[in-house]
């Protein structure tokens, strides 16, 4: 028997037509004429706003079984947080219906429901109101949270005095304590130190062994291996696969990563009279592209491009953005000459053990000369990628932090040796 | 047959656990509940009301530095200034009560439903950021905003009360009227909360859709003021005219409240009994199109 079941579940939303035609549908003008329509016997006022639906889940069924722990995974705008904002009832579906069995608690974001001015206690009895628990249950299993949050000495502290961290830990715990049989969590365990993400984790796998059912939205793969049995990858809001974590993961990591293509960048040119920058990705040492590449291992960042004149100087460069903010820049330190039309590769090599398990985004340039003149081709947001380490010591003194993180050279050498005057 | 008629008794039923599993069931479809499930679900919901509640009262007396003397002080300016005004310098007649007493009593019942219906509009788009991360009935929202302004009524309960006892002193005369007829003034009050978030329900909507309702209001509030018998007496309109200002149904309220109070003027009861028919369409009216309209506001927010 399924707690949850979804069937043809659909979110339209309308996005808002532009400001000027929004306000003139309110205008005196407009009112009157749609009066006038009416008045005249037109059933409806002449179809001319431009309404724009936008489908953030569509057609989306599922079965879920107690005690699975379903991870979400997909791109952002996959409609991820638009299907557990429906379950959590905070957005109601446009078609297709939820049945589900047993109390639902949400995690959709942090503190929601928290009222910074009060301290623990009253924001734990508000919490369990907002969910249908009474206030005599709250304070039965108050200990219970405060001890599983580890914040006996805060426990008259407003809430407004706590970190974002302490935040997370008293709403996980008022979330696991309120004993759901459904728990919906997005994104939030982001936040907590390592420390108590993994006890978080290992919570949420002790609970789904108890025959709680978990949907648990990340980007953060490994998590999302880690503890769940069942993994479904959302992908503008349809379902595009779902089973295995392992297989779902993997082939979400390969097919996204890679995607981030150069005729959807954004902002920069890509291509002149000259040349024209047809694709960049990472390729593994044996020369295969890769989504998600393993630090551990060196790997190559490729640019691959056209040029449309021969007799061309080229000098390609390659940025690395964490976050927006620039790791480093590679420039090329020649000039390189192409004496004929056609397809080229520029390679640029990232040794093992340099980059760190964290989000990059890389933007390449490609200088071209001709004439004593430079022309240079720009894309700032050619890839995005998230490299992994596949180190098994994740935790602890040989965890990678940073930006970068290369493993470079200790030594410890003795300089003197002490006299001890016995 | 007999096997499908004892399972439809129950008699059949399965296990315990089954069906207490089946009480736990819910389904969330595009359709929207009907008025009995959400007044079920409203009652269940009923803590979060309170503490809503409780809140806002919290929220609009915190920080008062000025303490108690400032919670009276605040309404009473105002009132004194408009009663020098209006009685003193434009001697409007006040049916043979001090000209201060009769607007202040007139203020009580008309200042419940224009600070509440203040509150109550504002309250959908305040309650926003909550409600776009944790479900609860959306009715709560306007319900809960009504308790500050039942306080501020509280409040002028006191200054009215305050204010006899300084006739009392000064004039030895008292003005208020102890006996049954309390009773319909109390009525009256209620009336007017029901009133008050009759009109919420609709204009906290607009106020999402149309946001510049928010100066709107006031404006219209200031209108309705006028058209009720607040700084006049129910007695300086024309009896041929009458019916004209008892169309609003604010007026019979305030004037049913001033009757019961003060003793002046009559109880208005053909007008009171169409009033609670217009409140009573305007409520369920409000309730219909605030159901209607709150998933489409919420998603506008």
């Amino acid at each position: 028997m399924n707690n949850l079941t979804i069937e043809g579940l659909g979110k339209c939303y309308d996005v808002a037509p532009p400001e000027g035609e929004r306000a003139a549908r309110f205008s005196p003008r407009e009112l009157v004429r749609g009066i006038r329509n009416r008045l005249n016997g037109a059933t409806e006022e002449p179809v001319q706003r431009s309404k724009l639906e936008f489908w953030a889940l569509r057609d989306f069924s599922l079965q879920v079984a107690p005690g699975t722990i379903l991870g979400i995974i997909g791109a952002n705008g996959a409609g991820k947080s638009t299907l557990l904002k429906i379950i959590a009832r905070v957005t109601p579906p446009t078609v297709g219906r939820v049945v589900g069995v047993g109390r639902v608690v949400s995690l959709l974001e942090l503190g929601a429901g928290f009222d910074a001015e009060q301290a623990a206690r009253e924001n734990v009895i508000m919490n369990a109101a907002l969910t249908g628990v009474s206030r005599a249950e709250a304070l039965q299993c108050f200990d219970e949270i405060i001890e599983f949050a580890k914040m006996q000495e805060f426990v008259n502290t407003p809430l407004k005095f706590f970190s974002s961290g302490m935040y997370l830990r008293l709403a996980f715990a008022v979330a696991v304590k309120m004993q759901p049989r459904i728990l919906l969590a997005d994104e939030i365990l982001a936040v907590g130190d390592l420390a108590f993400q993994e006890r978080c984790l290992e919570h949420v796998e002790q609970m789904g062994r108890e025959g709680l059912t978990v949907l648990f939205v990340s980007h953060d793969m490994e998590a999302i291996m880690r503890v769940c049995n069942r993994v479904i990858w959302l992908d503008h809001g349809k379902l595009v696969k779902d089973g295995d974590p392992e297989e779902v993961v993997t082939e979400y990591q390969n097919v996204s990563w890679s995607q981030a293509d150069v005729a959807r960048s954004e902002k920069g040119r890509t291509a002149n009279r000259y040349a024209e920058i047809m694709s960049v990705r990472l390729v593994s040492a044996a020369g295969n592209e890769v989504g998600a590449p393993n630090v551990n291992e060196p790997f190559c960042l490729r640019i691959r491009f056209r040029t449309l004149r021969a007799r061309l100087f080229v000098r390609c460069a390659a940025d690395l953005r964490v976050r927006r903010e620039l790791v480093f820049r590679v420039i090329d330190e020649e000039t390189r000459e192409l004496p004929e039309e056609g397809i080229y590769d520029a390679f640029m090599k990232i040794p093992a053990n340099f980059l760190s398990d964290v989000n990059y985004t890389a933007g390449v340039s490609l200088g071209i000369v001709r004439d004593g003149k430079e022309y240079v081709l720009v894309n700032y947001n050619a890839l995005s990628f998230m490299a992994y380490s596949s180190d098994t010591a994740k935790m602890g003194r040989t965890q990678r932090v940073g930006l970068v993180s290369p493993r470079l050279e200790w030594s410890v050498e003795q300089v003197e040796v002490n006299n001890v005057v016995a | 047959m007999l096997l499908e008629l004892g399972r439809s008794l129950g008699l059949l039923a399965p296990a315990g656990e089954a069906r207490a599993l089946d009480h736990d069931k819910w389904v969330i479809d595009a359709n929207r509940a009907g008025l009995r499930e959400r007044l079920h679900e409203f009652w269940r919901y009923r803590r979060v009301l309170s503490y809503f509640s409780t809140r806002a009262v919290k929220g609009m007396y915190q920080g008062m530095s000025l303490g108690i003397f400032w919670l009276f002080a605040r309404p009473l300016l105002p009132i004194a200034i408009s009663a020098f005004i209006f009685g003193k310098v434009l001697a409007v007649p006040s049916d043979g009560v001090p000209y201060f007493l009769f607007f202040l009593t007139g203020s009580c019942t008309w200042m419940l439903f224009e600070r509440g219906l203040l509150f109550v509009s504002r309250s959908f788009s305040q309650a926003s950021s909550l409600m776009k991360k944790v479900y609860f009935p959306r009715l709560i929202a306007p319900f809960s905003a009504i308790l500050p302004a039942v306080v501020n009524f509280g409040i002028f309960m006191v200054l009215l009360l305050g204010a006899s006892v300084y006739y009392l002193v000064t004039q030895h005369e008292w003005y208020l009227v102890i006996g049954p007829r309390l009773v319909l003034g109390a009525a009256a009050v209620v009336l007017t909360l029901f009133f008050t978030v009759s009109v919420g329900l609709w204009t906290s909507v607009w106020m999402v859709k149309f946001p510049d309702l928010k100066f709107g209001l006031r404006y219209i509030t200031r209108f309705w003021f006028y058209a009720t018998p607040v700084i006049y007496p129910m007695s300086q309109v024309p009896p041929e005219h009458r019916w004209l200002v008892y169309l609003n149904p604010m007026a019979p309220l305030v004037e049913t409240f001033k009757w019961s109070t003060l003793g002046v003027g009559e109880f208005p009861f053909g007008p009171l009994l169409s009033s609670s028919v217009v409140i009573a369409v305007v409520f369920v009216g409000g309730v219909w199109y605030f159901g209607r309209a709150e998933a489409a506001a919420v998603d506008d927010l």
